[in-house]
């Protein structure tokens, strides 16, 4: 098993956000996570990034307990994350953003910067925009871009087709399954449920900090009560966008 | 979004206007200054140093400093305020912590200076690094248990922390208590400038003092120290996951901002024979932030002209007798409004400042 968290409690305060979350990421799957708003998808990511402490459980990686570990080593053992909303480094540019990913390790950088920009053309058009110039599309690839730089072993996504449009979520999750199938094992979370579980292996369906049930991505699909709670009855209708003309 | 606050200003408001011209203006200067090769640059700098050397001629006393002795004022709180604001843009500008107790640093340098001198007799270059190291350290206590803390926790307790270092001067009867120190020694002689009573040869070494630092903190900049600090000011978890140990960054900042505000109180010390715990109000830590903010936080000329309009100003206008502090209030607004920003805001601060009202739609289309 590459990710393994087992009975994780996770506090804001007194609040508990995570009430005892177990799942499991195997090399070369996409999993996702999907659940409501608030459920406890972005604390969970949070949580393996070790940006959140936890207050009992354990997380392993690669068979080892990094439960202590400080978020900035766990990157160098493989683990990268798009953080929600993006995340990107306003006042650099697209290219020093996709530098930044790799601030911890050494060597020749050249190979992976041509990778990312060879699965985002679009980047490459712009490598010296600033960031938070991007439109929402832009900044979610910067992201996703800067997480790769990292070389992770897991690649831990938060929600990437917030905000965007229905063709840039289509494009957006089709360079998800690229990535993963160039290797890199995929952690999804999603409120886009349907289009999530049309592209992952299994999921996890969260609902107020604990997991309530687990199984195949297809199988959830047809499951009535997750299409009743999640997929709103339709499938392949993907979230209404917010139109951001500046 | 923040679009939507720009937006009632377009319509022909002559404030507007000439904050445009303003701001279009001056980010010319910077950019032409960006892509100067580096002749030009060294040029400039060359002669930068010359005037800072010749500033305190009677030729620019009469019209800088009609009302004041303009090579006292160039000491302090000219000189003492840019250094001191250099040092402060490193904790606000770079790494992005809001620290409204760094007179308390300027006050621990003062201090080591007054202290070791009188007791020890020991001679200023002795004491300075002394007192820029044990500023260090004080910047470290303070930071080490407060840097977890965020935002506005951080400025309430960097705010008791100038708070208390004043007010532990105050009622330490070693250390003078209410009246401070007094027959604080000079710097001894050298290249031929005598320390006693005539500000200038003290003027002079805090050039050269403000140049070291200078160079020290561009440096510094370009770094990897450096990229780190603007990422966790821009964004701390993303800084994180990047695999920047963001709070030993931010120790950092606090450390060598500490230093910087040390080495000011020691060389400012050195001059004053006597120093009081009431030399070290809260108000000193505002205006010093006020310049940061005033001349562009986070680029190092800009908070340098900040700083010095900020000390300069106030002196400029003794002339208006009651009317300064207003004429001075009125000065920074007008400054404010037509640059929110900052006089001379680096390129990257503007582009965070502007963050979310870039070109969507165009973008948003996607190929
Ligand atoms: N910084 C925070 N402080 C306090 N409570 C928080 C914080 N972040 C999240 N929470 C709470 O934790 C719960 C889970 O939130 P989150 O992980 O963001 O959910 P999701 O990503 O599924 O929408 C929610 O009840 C939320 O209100
Ligand atoms: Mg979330």
């Amino acid at each position: 098993m590459l990710l393994e968290i087992s009975d994780m409690r996770v506090h804001y305060g007194k609040i508990e956000a995570l009430k005892g979350i177990s799942l499991e990421v195997d090399e070369g799957e996409i999993v996702t996570l999907i659940g409501a708003n608030g459920a406890g998808k972005t604390t969970t990511l949070k949580t393996i990034s070790g940006l959140r402490p936890v207050s009992s459980g354990s997380i392993r990686f690669q068979g080892k307990n990094i439960t202590k570990v400080p978020g900035h080593k766990r990157v160098l053992l493989g683990i990268g994350q798009s953080p929600e909303g993006r995340g990107v480094f306003p006042g650099m540019t697209v290219h020093e953003n996709l530098l930044m990913g790799a601030y911890a390790r050494k060597g020749d950088l050249s190979k992976d910067l041509e990778e990312v920009y060879g699965l985002f053309p679009r980047l490459a058009e712009r490598k010296t925009q600033f960031g938070g110039t991007m439109s929402g599309g832009e900044q979610q690839m910067v992201a996703i871009g800067r997480a790769l730089m990292t070389k992770p072993r897991v690649l831990l996504l938060d929600e990437p087709s917030m905000g965007l449009a229905p063709l840039l979520v289509a494009q957006i999750f089709d360079i998800i399954r690229e990535i993963n199938r160039r290797g890199t094992t995929v952690l999804l979370v999603e409120q886009n449920a349907s289009q999530a579980l049309q592209l992952a292996h299994r999921a996890y369906v969260l609902e107020t900090g604990q997991v309530l049930k687990s199984a195949p991505a297809a199988d959830l699909l047809n499951d009535p009560e997750v299409r009743a709670a999640y997929l709103g009855g339709d499938l392949g209708q993907p979230e209404e966008e917010t139109s951001e003309t500046g | 979004m923040k679009t939507a606050v720009e937006k009632p200003a377009k319509s022909g408001n002559p404030l507007t206007g000439a904050r445009r011209g303003f701001g279009r203006a001056m980010d010319r200067v910077r950019d032409r200054w960006a892509d100067a090769p580096w002749w030009q640059r060294w040029t400039v700098y060359v002669l930068l140093i010359g005037l800072a050397l010749i500033l305190p001629s009677d030729f620019f006393a009469s019209f800088m400093s009609p009302h004041t002795h303009w090579p006292s004022l160039l000491f302090n709180p000219i000189g003492v305020y840019i250094l001191l604001a250099v040092g402060l843009n490193i904790v606000v500008g770079h790494a992005g912590l809001l620290d409204l107790g760094f007179v308390a640093f300027y006050a621990i340098g003062a201090y080591n200076m007054a202290l070791i001198g009188t007791k020890f007799g020991w001679n200023f270059w002795a004491i300075l690094p002394i007192g820029i190291l044990m500023t260090a350290v004080s910047g470290i206590i303070l930071g080490a248990p407060t840097l977890r803390l965020r935002g506005d926790y951080l400025a309430i307790v960097t705010l008791g922390f100038g708070e208390i270092v004043r007010i532990i001067a105050e009622n330490t009867d070693a250390i003078g208590a209410s009246r401070g120190i007094t027959n604080i020694p000079h710097p001894p002689n050298m290249f031929g400038l005598e320390f006693l009573l005539d500000p200038l040869p003290y003027y002079y070494l805090l050039v050269g003092v403000v140049v070291a630092v200078i160079i020290f903190a561009r440096r510094l900049e370009r770094s990897r120290v450096g990229r780190a600090w603007t990422a966790i000011r821009e964004d701390e978890d993303a800084a994180e996951i990047m695999g920047v140990p963001t709070f030993k960054f931010k120790l950092l900042a606090f450390f060598i901002g500490a230093m910087i505000g040390g080495l000011t109180g020691v060389v400012w010390a050195s001059k004053v024979i006597a120093i009081q715990p009431a030399n070290f109000p809260f108000i000193l830590s505002a205006t010093i932030l006020a310049a940061v903010v005033l001349g562009g936080s986070g680029n190092l000329p800009g908070v340098m002209v900040g700083a010095f309009l900020i000390a300069w100003l106030p002196e400029r206008f003794r002339g208006l007798a009651d009317y300064r502090i207003l004429a001075f209030g009125a000065a920074l607004v007008i400054m404010m409004a037509l640059r929110p920003e900052g006089l001379l805001p680096s390129r990257q601060r503007k582009a965070e400042l502007s963050e979310g009202s870039g070109t969507e739609a165009s973008a948003e289309v996607g190929k």
